[in-house]
């Protein structure tokens, strides 16, 4: 059940009004039911996984809390980490570490190999787990009592499968003070839906076409002009497919109640690398920073900790999105661009919000460095990722695989993009005088209309992680 | 505060916004204002651009006009048809265009004709009288959606629809005749790609559309040497010729299959809802075999089990041209491919067809 299919808003409108005309004592039990419904729709048999670690951090929290610090409280902690990584590991990065051991062992690649399905949101949830259970040991959170509340909040349809990752604070402050949604915030959950749909419809998967096209046959599209028109379609189909997706998201969740964190901000208008990852999958950046980075120390063992720990983090993130040496590089690649970039910057400020005349230079800058990490994240293997780099950076002339009105699409979302930046466009209009409410989102639905592409379901790449 | 208090506004304003969605799109689509620009040789641009050639083509003729629907296979020429005037007494006007169906057809003669006396005649050019199911179901064919696009209005949305018999055929009639935008959009994205060319393009042949078309000729090219053996459905092809292969593999040498009704079905609503349109009018409709290919299925290969066609004969102001007509030009001298008439099937076939129509209205 897509978010862009008529399935899915079915699926929603029947939840909303079960919600809403039920009384408030059964109303978790009605999200909880249609939440594991949504999850089984993908697969049935991976509830049974999604229970078990729900089991395990739940009672690893109420646990916590009763034992008092020690080795035998870490002993918990370390239990439940285990139990999350052990699952994660197993299901997500088997495949790719029995591949590695074949080939050390001089064994053909596949001989170790197990048939395995990735649970569908499996990183998404578990990481959601794990702070929990990371939260409740350093006592920034109480264990959940009621094992309903838990169940909800590690399986709250709307971010389920693909984010944003909410931190139990705010969810359980959602819950258990839970409030009717002011007019406000239903003004914002369908904007949110409205603008969401249409960046992954209208955007995302026109984009999608190009950039599958490219990276389906590299070889067929010889030059530099193919391989960074390919790139490039790829860099926004991944923008507007993941904020698409996290819009619609949040602005569900608000429509239920429910105030999820803001996860992308105009990250190509980001003029550094650092100014990036603030911008980009901010619930994953700030979760790797608040359970890893400082963690590891930060930046507060000098200069070179610093950069082994911003290495280590992204090397971890970039794992994360997948088993395979592609996202261990583009972890690395990023890890490296902030080392670097840290180390250039001394210790200055971060310039990134100062729109001055270096900004568009910086911003461009900071583009075209995004876009080298996306080959890695989107191609095969890593010898696809050495091919299309090759044609980036020594491939001579070639064919621009993107059509006019592709740029055309592009300037439209860049001029939008500056617009919510500088003049907070799309907030304007949320809060302005109900015409104008209805003219942005009549308008956001003549953009699907005349640009959204309704013949193919192209997934949310997201929801492979 | 309650659920009902917060969603009064947004609500209001979702309700708002699909109306102004309709609003969009009716000013765009439903007012000519894009239709003007569409691609000329896109499936909805020819069928626009034929219709305003029609209905310019109008007022330049008297009493007698006759107008021929079909679909490509309805190939003759007009101006040696207007030749034959001084014995026939009419003048003959070509509506028809490629790859549509008696469905399209409605929908073009409702706007070409809105009065229902512009006519003397219409002839519908056929394949068969018989309601034989072909290679493909014609019902649930969704190129008619894009002949159409233009044509259809609010009130067609529903009986469109439900014409078609599949579930995604529907879906995609439904969404597409609301919002025509989604038929257009491959269009409109190629218009933004290049809108100084579209904007020539269209230009050129607001200006000389008509000249062309009436003056054009078929090519001269013909299938001599095509040989089919009915007895084990195989065909002896002219040597490179690979176009002239895949059609007869596809659409002449299927083995008869299970009739289905379908097809006449869609016949019997189609055809009736257009003599229906008719009826007490002082038009006439001509039903008309057309010429069926340089060599064609023999009788014993047609399943005739209906013919809706021939059912229609019995109507008032309904009329079947002779069924073998035209069997004189079903020769591979005759014709460029598997089914149309070449520049010579072409010249013989405008007088031979004027003749029988005038026959018919005498």
């Amino acid at each position: 059940m897509l978010f862009n299919t008529t399935q899915f808003f079915l699926f929603l409108v029947v939840v909303l009004v079960l919600f809403y005309t039920a009384p408030r004592a059964w109303r978790k039990y009605i999200l909880l039911g249609a939440s594991y419904y949504f999850y089984a729709s993908w697969n049935a048999k991976f509830i049974a996984l999604l229970l078990t670690l729900t089991a395990i951090d739940y009672c690893a929290g109420l646990w916590l809390e009763r034992v008092a610090p020690g080795p035998r409280r870490k002993a918990v902690l370390i239990f439940s980490l285990a139990a999350n990584l052990g699952f994660l590991g197993f299901f997500k990065y088997y495949n790719f570490l029995a591949a590695n051991l074949a080939l050390a062992l001089g064994r053909p690649p596949h001989s170790l190999f197990l048939e395995i399905v990735l649970p569908l949101g499996i990183s998404f949830h578990t990481f959601q787990s794990m702070s929990y259970v990371v939260d409740v040991y350093r006592g920034q959170q109480p264990a959940v009592r009621n094992p309903v509340d838990y169940a909800l909040f590690i399986c709250f349809f709307p971010q389920l499968v693909a984010g944003p990752i909410v931190r139990a604070r705010n969810f359980f402050r959602d819950l258990w003070a839970w409030q009717p949604p002011s007019p406000d915030d239903v003004a914002r959950g369908v904007f949110l839906i409205a603008l969401g749909l249409t960046k992954k419809m209208a955007f995302a998967d026109q984009f999608a076409k190009v950039a599958n096209g490219y990276f389906s046959a590299v070889a067929a599209h010889p030059g530099a002009l193919a391989a960074w028109s390919g790139v490039f379609a790829f860099a926004l189909q991944i923008y507007f497919d993941f904020s698409g997706y996290t819009d619609m998201a949040i602005g569900m969740a608000k429509l239920l109640g429910f105030h999820f964190p803001i996860n992308f901000q105009r990250p190509y208008l980001a003029a550094s690398v650092t100014d990036f990852w603030r911008r980009w999958h901010i619930s994953l950046s700030s979760w790797l920073r608040d359970y890893l980075y400082i963690p590891l120390g930060g930046s507060r063992g000098g200069r070179w900790l610093t950069y082994r720990n911003l290495m280590l983090t992204m090397l971890l993130g970039g794992l994360w999105h997948g088993a395979s040496w592609n996202f261990l590089i583009w972890g690395g690649y990023q890890g490296a661009l902030l080392s670097i970039e840290r180390a250039l910057r001394g210790g200055r400020p971060l310039a990134g919000d100062d729109w001055d005349w270096t900004y568009p230079f910086r911003a461009l800058a900071t583009f075209v460095l995004a876009l080298i990490g996306w080959v890695f994240f989107r191609a095969a293997d890593l010898r696809q990722s050495v091919q299309v780099l090759a044609q980036m950076f020594g491939g001579s002339g070639g064919h621009v695989l993107l059509e006019p009105w592709h740029f055309g699409l592009a300037a439209l979302a860049l001029i939008l993009a500056i617009g919510e930046e500088k003049w907070e466009w799309f907030e304007r209009a949320i809060r302005a005088p109900m015409p104008v409410y209805a003219a942005a989102l009549a308008v956001m639905l003549f953009c699907l209309e005349v640009f959204g592409v309704l013949d193919a379901a192209i997934p949310f790449i997201y929801f492979q992680f | 505060m309650t659920v009902a208090h917060s969603v009064r506004r947004p609500l209001g304003a979702v309700i708002l916004a699909v109306a102004g969605l309709f609003a969009l799109d009716a000013l765009v689509f439903r007012t000519g204002f894009y239709t003007r620009i569409l691609e000329t040789e896109s499936t909805t641009g020819v069928f626009e651009r034929i219709l305003l050639r029609e209905q310019q083509a109008q007022p330049w003729y008297g009493r007698n006009l006759v107008v021929t629907l079909g679909d490509s296979r309805f190939a003759y020429y007009p101006r040696v048809a207007n030749q034959q005037t001084a014995t026939t007494g009419l003048a003959f006007r070509h509506a028809g265009v490629a790859g549509t169906d008696v469905r399209a057809w409605y929908y073009m003669l409702r706007d070409l004709d809105p009065t229902r006396e512009r006519y003397r005649a219409i002839v519908l050019g056929v394949d068969d009288y018989d309601d034989e199911d072909g290679a493909y179901d014609i019902g649930d064919d969704l190129a008619t959606l894009h002949y159409t696009a233009a044509r259809l209005r609010f009130s067609d949305v529903i009986p469109f629809t439900l014409s078609f018999d599949d579930r995604h055929a529907r879906w995609e009639a439904f969404r597409g005749s609301l919002l025509k935008g989604i038929v257009f959009q491959r269009d409109i994205l190629a218009f933004l790609s290049h809108p100084q060319k579209r904007l020539a393009n269209v230009a050129r042949d607001d200006g000389g559309y008509e000249e062309w078309t009436y003056g054009y000729n078929a090519p001269d090219s013909n299938v001599v040497g095509l040989k089919i053996d009915w007895s084990t459905f195989t065909a002896v092809i002219p040597p490179g010729n690979a176009e002239l292969a895949d059609h007869i593999n596809r659409f002449i040498l299927y083995r008869p299959k299970p009739q289905t009704g379908k097809r006449a079905a869609f016949r019997r609503k189609w055809f009736g809802q257009l003599l229906d349109r008719y009826r007490g009018t002082p038009t006439k409709v001509v039903f008309m075999r057309l010429p069926r290919g340089p060599i064609p299925r023999p009788d014993n290969l047609v399943r005739k089990l209906s013919s809706s066609i021939r059912e229609f004969s019995s109507r008032p102001g309904v009329l079947l041209s002779d069924e073998h007509a035209f069997e004189s030009l079903e020769t591979p001298e005759l014709f460029k491919d598997g089914f149309h008439l070449n520049n010579a099937g072409c010249a013989r076939f405008s007088v031979m067809m004027a003749q029988e129509v005038a026959k018919l209205l005498r």
